[in-house]
């Protein structure tokens, strides 16, 4: 009886699980395997896709591209963590810094993308501040030096806040008395960083550095849609856009389905390793 | 009793008999096309009582993906529009024969795969470079002789960039479109007819002596200081017109299609301001009757009949409609299109920009970017950025697109 009762109630997040989530992903795996050019269904071609990919220059720099950005995980985590533990820790005006790091977090990716293009354009605000500072202009959106870590920094700036506010979540479960505890007895705020806070807080780390890795390989489109375009040349072509240059303007939603598949299987793999570094850090 | 069955057999008998087309395009919520769809709508639904038209606007970036899977999955419109060229060329597996009903149109190639036409064009395209009449004149060029040879165009861009008010093109290559547009330009004279045919074709590689030879004057005009700076961050559409249209840059390569800059450009800067000449090319071949350098023109948007539809003849007869004289009279006059149809008569278009514009577009050239395929035309704009940032050589850019145009033929 107990069962029947536990999958009535299992029984609708499954079948949406189902339709929504585990059927498009064997349809675009099935897809993958053809040549379908959006029109007709296509051929079934085997691994041709993705013998292509392997030879596929813009395919190659996305994934340049996509280690750069993961290579910026660190950032991502800990600069939201440390902001929020500052807030944590009384800083006077931290109610203001939270509502106003927190806001970017519920603008559209479109309309933060058409700030910073007005900000970092050639003739930008960016620039003209740099002007009175006697630097030279950048085209930060414009070089190639430049354009995806520019797309980076205006990312961060658009999500941290998200992270911050589950960090600030998961201080208040850090026990007070720990605290202070290391206050009497003459803890400094790294020590209490580093032997206290960070381990209470190594789930919640562990979330948000799963969180954001899926969000930055994911989430990216609209700010590089409206800001560089994946320009210049492949600079800041990420995966996601790759996927849609190939289904929306060449027509290829065969080659595309191949894409995403090693989008979903990096992503994946990822987010495994991430929770089996915790887990195994965790049992240390 | 009998009342009531003989209203409901009505109600079925009308049910049964009432008709819906759907047209799906980018184009029908935008107010300068409005009245050209109203005429077209209304002539159509006239001429066939019981048949209902409802046009559908998609946004114009998503178009493409969004009917490519409404085709594949057997849920297409009866008749929509594109883009003549690569994406046109792209749909022909899903679209009827229009040969019968596409005699005496113009830009019919862009729509055709030779033997068959697929679409019928509405609009004809090409580029011209509109220019600034008071920078001109500043720089101590005379407003009433624009460049008519590529030499002339350099003593021009001199003079304006020695007086430094402005760039002497406004200049947009984020998307890559600037690179698009300044390839057609310059092909049109650079190439002759066997040429622009064999490159359609995929023949005549990207690093043939020619091809290479535009990607080089691309890379000197950025060298000699033609355009602004920060031309790989500013979008074509509309940073760079709206750049014009300020007087940040003296010329611009711009559009006579459904996009009638003349007007556009004539409306914001007054008439006056604005003229237009054909973009001179270096090393040129092909040249118009006049002398001067060749208009690249080509079939801009048309209407194709989705063969999977279910009433075929019916979206067959409103494509007939939708390049009628009669409701494309309406848009040429409302938003100063180009069209396609000759019977239009366009007397009554008063501009001096266009009266200047349009003995060009006799013997015009093909455009050859809308001959490529659409994975070329992507790599053009990825390399034309390099190019302008001196990230890579013409040599290097030209063996990169050979690869692409080799893949796509």
């Amino acid at each position: 009886m107990e069962s029947r009762t536990a999958w009535a109630f299992l029984a609708p997040s499954l079948v949406l699980i189902a339709l929504f989530r585990i059927a498009p992903l064997i349809w675009g795996a099935q897809l993958s395997l053809t040549d379908a050019r959006g029109i007709t269904p296509g051929d079934y071609v085997g691994l041709a896709n993705y013998r292509e990919l392997a030879s596929d220059p813009a395919f190659q720099d996305s994934m340049s591209n996509t280690i750069l950005l993961i290579a910026t995980l660190p950032v991502w985590v800990c600069f939201p963590l440390l902001l929020a533990i500052l807030i944590h820790q009384g800083v006077p005006g931290g109610r203001f810094y939270r509502a106003t790091y927190f806001l970017p977090a519920i603008l559209s990716s479109v309309i933060v993308g058409s700030i910073f293009n007005t900000l970092l354009r050639r003739d930008g605000a960016v620039n003209a501040l740099l002007k009175l500072a006697g630097i030279a202009p950048v085209d930060w959106l414009g070089s190639s030096s430049t354009a995806l870590i520019s797309l980076i920094v205006v990312q961060l700036w658009a999500t941290f806040g998200m992270s911050l506010l589950i960090f600030l979540a998961g201080l208040s479960t850090v026990p007070q008395d720990m605290i202070e505890a290391a206050t009497l007895d003459g803890a400094k705020l790294r020590h209490m960083i580093w032997h206290i806070i960070i381990p209470t807080l190594r789930p919640i780390i562990e979330f948000v550095a799963v969180v954001t890795t899926i969000g930055i390989l994911t989430s990216m489109f609209g700010l590089i849609y409206v800001l560089t375009a994946g320009g210049p040349g492949t600079s800041t072509t990420l995966p996601e856009f790759l996927i849609w240059l190939e289904l929306g303007k060449l027509n290829r939603p065969g080659y595309a389905a191949a894409i995403s598949m090693v989008l979903f299987a990096l992503m994946a793999g990822l987010a495994w390793a991430q929770i089996r570094i915790m887990q195994r850090n965790a049992d240390v | 009793m009998k009342y009531l069955l003989g209203t409901a057999l009505a109600l079925m008998t009308s049910a049964a008999m009432a008709q819906e087309l759907t047209v799906w395009d980018w184009k029908s919520g935008d107010p300068a096309a409005a009245s050209y769809i109203e005429a077209a709508k209304t002539a159509f639904e006239a001429a066939h009582p019981g048949v209902t038209v409802n046009f559908v606007m998609q946004p114009n970036d998503q178009y493409y993906t969004l009917l490519g899977t409404a085709l594949s999955s057997g849920a297409g419109p009866d008749v929509f529009l594109m883009n003549g060229g690569a994406q046109a060329k792209a749909r022909f597996d899903a679209l009827t024969d229009l040969s019968a009903e596409a005699k005496g149109l113009a830009g019919l190639a862009e729509f055709s795969d030779g033997a068959t036409v697929h679409a019928l064009p509405i609009t004809i395209q090409g580029f011209v470079v509109y220019y600034n009449k008071t920078l001109y004149a500043d720089a101590g060029l005379d407003p009433e002789k624009p460049p008519t040879t590529w030499e002339e165009l350099k003593a021009a861009c001199e003079a304006i960039k020695a007086k430094g008010s402005a760039p002497c093109f406004a200049m947009g290559n984020k998307e890559g479109y600037g690179a698009e547009f300044f390839v057609s330009a310059l092909a049109a004279s650079m190439l002759t007819a066997e040429e622009q045919a064999a490159f359609a074709e995929g023949k005549l590689a990207w690093s043939s002596p020619k091809m290479k030879a535009i990607l080089q004057a691309f890379v000197d005009t950025q060298t000699w200081g033609w355009y602004g700076e920060g031309a790989n961050s500013t979008a074509k559409f509309m940073d760079e017109y709206e750049m014009f249209m300020r007087g940040e840059g003296a010329n611009t390569i711009g559009l006579l299609s459904d996009v009638a800059h003349w007007k556009q450009f004539g409306e914001m800067m007054g008439p006056e301001t604005i003229g237009a000449f054909r973009h001179p090319a270096p090393d040129a071949v092909t040249l118009a009757a006049d002398g001067g350098p060749m208009l690249p023109l080509a079939g801009g948007i048309g209407y194709g009949v989705n063969k999977a539809g279910a009433h075929v003849d019916l979206a067959t007869d409103l494509v007939k409609t939708l390049a009628d004289a009669g409701p494309i009279a309406v848009f040429t006059k409302d938003a100063g299109i180009l069209p396609a149809n000759p019977a239009v008569d366009t007397s009554g278009l008063s501009s001096p920009t266009l009266t200047t514009i349009l003995p060009w577009t006799l013997g015009a050239a093909p455009m050859a970017h809308a001959n490529a395929s659409a994975a070329e035309l992507e790599a053009l704009h990825q390399q034309s950025q390099l190019l302008l940032n001196g990230e890579t050589t013409v040599d290097a850019a030209a063996a990169a697109l050979d690869e692409v145009q080799a893949k796509a033929h």
